[in-house]
């Protein structure tokens, strides 16, 4: 019977909590559709996950020199992340202390101060005002300049990743990432890398949990959604996405580890530096990789994709940002990485075979965002909740984890298997619950 | 203006006509066949800069960056049963105005700016997709016939309002 009366609107916060709890059974792989559609869920995931965890800003190598910053969206929030005349990057909320204009409009530069398009108040890309347009006359000289610097943001880095949180009491950063860098050290961390060109941005009308999902466990799309790839020979059969390793940690990460891989996917000239900034085991898995896609709890993803592009093997490495929008809307933004002491012809290649697979051109790309928005408008509106339709997560269930694998985490052998979404959405109520 | 280039920019009017009707009939094959082997096909990514700090767009990262191998990719996949994104097509109408001939060797080479907006409308959406640009085309003569030998699209949003780029600019 459908259940016109019950509405989550209607319901305090601590109640919109135990509906979740009592619908959404991760370890059962029961998902309900109207987690990606409800705007009540939305908001308290606003503040539940977005207010409390971790999130990307950007990568180090984007603000290479003193003065360098990038402006970015932090949970809905524009915030300034500058590397400062000290060589040290801190992030600052957009806004003026004095009366709240936002106060760097671009989207990149260099600037040793910032100057408030509103009254002229000046603040140091340390986050100290500086300057105050005849100060001594309207103010008496009785400014307080100390109280007023821009509103500081904690950050941290990670292998260039540099990650923010609104959160004053935030879980250990290195603990956040937890056994899960292991991973990440080989997708973005396996030398020096560096992003090129600014990130792309484009907007689809889909709930951003689906693309961190899809991310962190789908494998099992690629041979339908992707079916075009293996009819033009970029990768070598529809089946080419089940062999490997699906791997989570805590935290609801996971990634999906394609091997083995006959051919060696990165630039071979750099084997020196690989051995040097990973563990053996870790270069070991590294070159046996075809392809690696990931989630870091909740929305930044990444890739590490091996394809033949015009009759030459080639990889490229990205990472992805879903960021909310509205329950129904995110931005995707994808930033790509490459090895800074890759030849030439290779940081050309692998940019071009970026373009063409996972930009917003990308014909790998372009089949899921299809994908997405219809999960989407599926979800949306009263009945995928009254009528408590859910989506099937029980993929891989009956399966045990392999013991002796090279990294961390628990693990399956074949792609296959949903655990990680699992782990995923458990992670995902937890929060919503603390 | 001479007769010279009233001539020509009458044909590059005609040219990029047909080549909107093409596309907007969803032609591929014969889109593609307008193009050039020398082919570079090229939308960089639009980016907000402090005042009036030009240019504001990437030189190092771009939407489309092809040649007219990965062209061929691009029009093969639409074609198997398995490019979800296009299928069913989307309906589109391209807009092409402001047509300006830069430069113009008869029966050698052309450059040629013009303006383009794209409508599209997905599935039963009852809402539209705005795609607006400059292109900075640039036209060789090959048997006969102007082919296309670069394009250059500059896209007027720095966060693309659009799914995807599944359709051409
Ligand atoms: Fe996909």
């Amino acid at each position: 019977m459908i259940k016109t009366d019950v509405r989550l609107d209607d319901m305090t916060r601590g109640e919109i909590v135990r509906y979740l709890e009592n619908t959404v059974e991760p370890e059962e792989g029961i998902i309900p559709a109207y987690i990606m559609s409800d705007p009540a869920v939305y908001d308290l995931e606003h503040e539940k996950v977005f207010l409390k965890t971790w999130l990307f800003l950007g990568h180090e190598s984007e603000i290479p020199n003193n003065g360098d910053f990038v402006t970015r969206d932090l949970a809905g929030y524009s915030v300034i992340v500058s590397r400062n005349q000290d060589g040290v990057i801190r992030a600052f909320y957009n806004m003026c202390t004095h009366r709240g204009m936002k106060l760097c409009r671009a989207d990149k530069g260099n600037k040793a101060r910032f100057t408030c398009p509103y009254h002229g108040f000046t603040f140091k890309n340390s986050g100290e005002l500086i300057g105050v347009p005849m100060q001594k006359d309207i103010y008496g000289g009785k400014l307080d300049f100390e109280a007023m610097g821009l509103h500081q943001v904690t950050i941290e880095t990670y292998k260039g990743l540099i990650f923010g949180t609104f959160n004053d009491t935030p879980q250990d950063f290195s603990e956040f990432l937890g056994d899960f860098k292991w991973y990440l050290d080989i997708a973005v961390g396996r030398t020096d890398m560096e992003v090129v060109g600014p990130p792309q941005k484009f907007i689809i009308n889909s709930q951003w949990k689906i693309g961190a999902d899809n991310f962190v466990s789908d494998s099992y799309h690629t041979m339908v959604t992707h079916g075009s790839i293996a009819k033009l020979g970029m990768v070598p059969n529809a089946t080419y996405s089940k062999k490997g390793y699906q791997v989570h940690t805590e935290n609801g990460h996971g990634c999906n580890i394609g091997m083995p891989n006959p051919d060696f996917a990165f630039p071979e000239e750099l084997i020196p530096e690989y051995k040097a900034h990973l563990s053996p085991q870790q270069f070991d898995m590294m070159a046996d990789l075809k392809n690696m896609i990931g989630t870091i709890f909740p929305n930044l993803s990444f890739l590490v994709s091996h394809t033949e592009v015009k009759g030459k093997l080639i990889s490229n490495t990205t990472v992805r940002l879903w960021r909310p929008i509205a329950v129904d809307k995110m931005e995707v933004i994808t930033w790509f990485l490459v090895e800074k002491n890759a030849s030439e012809d290779w940081k050309h290649r692998s940019r071009e075979s970026y373009i063409l697979t996972f930009s917003p051109s990308g014909i790998f790309e372009q089949d899921d965002t299809e994908v997405f928005t219809d999960i989407t408008g599926a979800a949306s509106g009263h009945v995928p909740f009254a009528k408590n339709y859910t989506y099937n997560y029980t993929m891989g269930k009956h399966r045990v984890p392999v013991k002796d694998f090279l990294g961390p985490g628990i693990v399956y052998d074949d792609k296959f298997t949903e655990a990680n979404s699992r782990s995923y959405y458990r992670y995902w109520l937890d929060l919503m619950k603390a | 203006m001479s007769m010279e280039r009233l001539l020509a920019k009458h044909i590059f009017e005609e040219w990029l006509y047909h080549e909107a009707k093409c596309l907007d009939e969803i032609e591929f094959d014969r889109w593609f066949n307008l193009m050039h082997p020398d082919l570079r096909y090229e939308m960089p990514v639009r980016v907000n800069k402090e005042g009036m700090e030009r240019p504001d767009y990437a030189t190092d990262m771009f939407a489309f960056q092809d040649d007219i191998n990965t062209l061929k990719m691009r029009v093969e996949r639409l074609k198997t049963e398995y490019a979800w994104a296009e299928m069913p097509p989307s309906r589109t109408r391209r807009f092409v105005s402001n047509v300006r001939v830069a430069e113009f060797e008869d029966h050698q080479r052309a450059v040629v700016n013009s303006y383009l907006l794209i409508y599209r409308s997905r599935s039963t959406d009852i809402e539209h997709d705005l795609i607006s640009g400059e292109r900075r085309d640039e036209f060789k003569y090959l048997d006969g016939d102007w082919k296309l030998s670069k394009r250059f699209f500059l896209v007027d949003q720095t966060t693309l309002n659009t799914r995807n780029l599944a359709i051409f600019v």
